[in-house]
């Protein structure tokens, strides 16, 4: 699967809570589809050429219409409008919300967790292929591991634990050897986001 | 100066004032309940070592419950997953009672009531320094009886040897539930106390016949030096015997109840008559004539003053009645002697265990007996010390004795007065000042009297699960706390918590082997009834009760048959 660049950062809420503004129609040659900035899908956000990227998470979608709640009269039809007022119409705008989880270095070494370096405004945001999202999680010993795990369950808000149930249950294909020990996490996190909310103990 | 690895560190005070907790990961398993551990701090311008037994472990820090979800997969394995690369998973806090420093002028403990600061390291205690502390003798010492070594510690690391003079002067108890090795443990005792250090004078109260392999003691070589090898007198129940003389009024009462009121004053008027006219020994018979004259001057009198004829006379009234009870129950026995009895020198002799069997005696005859020896034992001693008797009398009695008492309940229940309680209570109260013990042991320490219990200084207490026993304990005995007591159920057999006046503070420890046999090994009913059939008994038995075979009928008569 190839990357697919979907959007640029254009603001940032912390240091790992990132806004991404998604490629609209006529921005770029290829637009992305919208199952390319799908909730949970891993990014790469790129900071320097020798300091390799930074690995992020779709966690949120925003739309953005600012003609939402304009109910006057329009003086051209709808069809002209494109022709007459067209920044107006490039307002609309697909925004999606992406935390860092970590950082592959230039050497291809991951770390997992708050990364030290933050992206910059306007840096290109890709897709990230299974082979790299499978590099960022093996360990050393090649063991998987889903270190970002705290940092989803605390800064994810309420999506948190259903992005990583989405997170486990990819890293599940990627990882068949290690299903055991990935399923428990996944029953762990699956019972405090689908249980417990409805009564269930602990 | 400590150069061990410290095992945790102080967290701070604990519940009580003699309690602290401290953290420690615990990587190699050795803060186990009965632990003993140490904290360095200066009193009184010196570094002391302040000692403490573990009394309860918590978690402090656990992975979360859905990490133990797989048995196939390590919780570990999930930890490292999220990313927690730390060794230590889980923390425990610790709790432990103080038991202070020891004073080696004092031989116990002193409590600094300081818990340590918080961040003091905590040491495990090394073998030396607890074998130094915690047992008052040393191994060989005498007074010193090798009951085992430290639970906590691997065998024979840390040997622990109570002190016989505590135990010889101010009683002990053993308390287990049945099959937990209480006459295992009060064999590993008498031997240690039949050993060449101590050569004690032993009597074993044993009415079930499980003693009788401490003969072996005789022969072996470990009990043997200069000289001396012990003695084991194993007494059968056929030939125990009591003098009547030596029965008191009490005793007489136990043996006969159901007496009329009647009875009863007859009963003690004739003992005091037959006492005044032949002082202290005299037969059955005398008794039951001066039962007859008592009743007869009563009668005398009363049918002067006009009453009450037609009783007493001819042997038909009460005393006639009495003395049939008497003649039956006294008479009758193999045990109650006119002449003979246990003299108490052959019973009670420096490097001497006297078995005394009663296993084919009955309950109330058990209690007489014992009732009647035991009182002659400390009427001897208190007139030997007071110098009211000499070594031509045979109630000289030179040297103290213990007597070991199995099925102790039987003998002073909580539930009754018996005339063998009122003897225990009285050796319990006063036998220190003429060398008088007891050892006392019960399964069933919640059926023993709470006075009788509480008066042994030290303890024994195997695997004891009922929980009214539980509580017996607990009110009974002082030197055992409450963390003790909750290992009781959890004792495994041959695990015993020694406590009280015979060791510095109280100890789990594991006995150890016994040289002689165990006596009271249980029947093996299956083993026993399978080797019914290999040896061809069934096949004798059907042979002897097989019927003859019947002649066969012939004729008509067969249709019918």
């Amino acid at each position: 699967m190839m990357d697919v660049a979907i959007g640029k950062v254009v603001r940032s809420n912390s240091h790992i809570d990132y806004v991404c503004q998604v490629h609209g129609p006529g921005e770029v040659a290829a637009p992305p589809s919208v199952s390319d900035y799908a909730f949970g899908t891993f990014v790469r956000i790129p900071i320097g050429a020798e300091r390799g990227y930074l690995v992020g998470l779709i966690y949120n979608t925003m739309l953005l219409n600012p003609d939402f709640g304009n109910l006057g009269p329009q003086l051209s039809p709808a069809p002209d409008l494109a022709v007459f007022s067209p920044d107006y119409l490039a307002e609309k705008v697909t925004l999606v919300g992406i935390i860092a989880i970590g950082a592959v270095n230039s050497d291809g070494s991951s770390s997992h967790g708050v990364p030290p370096l933050a992206a910059q405004i306007d840096t290109i945001i890709s897709t990230l292929g299974d082979e790299a999202v499978r590099d960022f999680h093996t360990t050393s010993v090649g063991r998987v591991q889903v270190g970002y795990t705290p940092l989803l369950l605390t800064q994810g808000g309420a999506t948190g634990r259903h992005l990583l149930l989405r997170v486990i249950d990819r890293l599940i294909d990627l990882f068949p050897a290690q299903v055991a020990a990935l399923t428990v996490l996944r029953n762990q996190v699956a019972w405090q986001a689908i249980v417990t909310p409805v009564g269930g103990g602990l | 100066m400590i150069t061990a690895t410290p095992i945790g560190t102080t967290r701070g005070p604990g519940e009580t004032a003699h309690e602290y907790t401290f953290i420690t990961p615990d990587r190699e398993d050795q803060a186990r309940n009965g632990e003993f551990v140490f904290y360095e701090a200066g009193i009184d311008g010196e570094d002391r070592r302040v000692l403490g037994r573990i009394t309860q472990r918590q978690p402090a820090r656990l992975l979360p419950d859905g990490f133990l979800a797989e048995p196939s997969v390590a919780p570990a394995d999930i930890a490292a997953l999220v990313g927690y690369s730390g060794q230590d998973h889980d923390l425990f806090e610790i709790t432990v009672s103080v038991l202070g420093y020891y004073n080696t002028a004092l031989s116990d403990f002193i409590n600094p009531h300081l818990p340590p600061q918080p961040g003091t390291p905590i040491y495990i205690a090394n073998d030396e320094m607890l074998g130094a502390v915690l047992s008052r003798r040393r191994l060989g010492q005498t007074a010193g009886a090798h009951i085992g070594s430290l639970l906590s510690r691997p065998d024979n690391a840390v040997p622990v040897v109570v002190d016989l003079r505590a135990i010889t002067s101010t009683h002990l108890a053993v308390i287990a539930s049945t099959g937990s090795g209480k006459s295992y443990l009060a064999g590993v005792l008498v031997e240690e106390m039949m050993r060449p250090s101590n050569r004690a004078a032993i009597l074993i109260i044993d009415p079930h016949g499980e003693y009788h392999t401490l003969t072996e003691l005789q022969g072996k070589q470990e009990f043997s030096a200069g000289g001396y090898s012990p003695r084991v007198e194993v007494i059968r129940p056929d030939t125990v015997k009591v003098r009547i003389s030596s029965l008191s009024l009490g005793d007489i009462r136990a043996l006969l109840p159901d007496l009329s009121e009647r009875m009863h004053y007859f009963l003690a008027k004739g003992y005091r008559l037959v006492q005044d006219r032949f002082g202290p020994n005299w037969t059955l018979a005398q008794l039951i004539a001066a039962i007859e004259d008592s009743e007869r001057q009563v009668s005398g009198k009363a049918a002067e003053e006009g009453g009450d004829e037609g009783e007493g006379t001819g042997g038909y009234g009460t005393a006639g009645a009495l003395a049939w009870r008497l003649n039956s129950r006294l008479q009758g026995s193999r045990i109650f002697d006119d002449m003979a009895s246990l003299p108490l020198q052959r019973l009670f002799r420096p490097g001497q265990c006297t078995v005394l069997q009663l296993n084919e005696i009955d309950e109330r005859e058990q209690q007489v007996v014992v009732a009647t020896l035991l009182r002659r034992l400390f009427k001897a001693r208190m007139a030997t010390q007071k110098g009211q008797t000499d070594r031509t009398k045979e109630d000289y009695l030179p040297y103290p004795a213990f007597a070991l008492i199995e099925e102790a309940h039987r003998f002073a229940p909580a539930s009754a007065d018996l005339v063998s309680s009122q003897v225990l209570k009285t050796i319990l109260a006063e036998g220190r000042k003429f060398g008088v013990a007891v050892g006392l042991i019960t399964q069933r320490p919640g059926k023993l009297d709470p006075d009788v219990l509480s008066q042994c200084m030290t303890q024994f207490f195997l695997h004891v699960t009922n929980p009214s026993d539980r509580d017996r304990i607990a009110e009974s005995v002082e030197s055992i706390g409450r963390d003790l007591l909750g290992e009781l159920p959890a004792l495994s057999k041959g695990q015993v918590i020694i406590a009280g006046a015979a060791v510095n503070t109280p100890v789990l420890c594991r006995v150890r082997q016994r040289l002689t046999t165990h006596g009271a090994e249980d029947v093996d009913a299956p083993a026993q009834w399978l080797r019914w059939f290999e040896e061809g008994r069934e096949e004798e038995d059907r042979a002897d009760i097989a019927l003859p075979q019947e002649p066969e009928t012939r004729g008509r008569s067969k249709l019918f048959k």
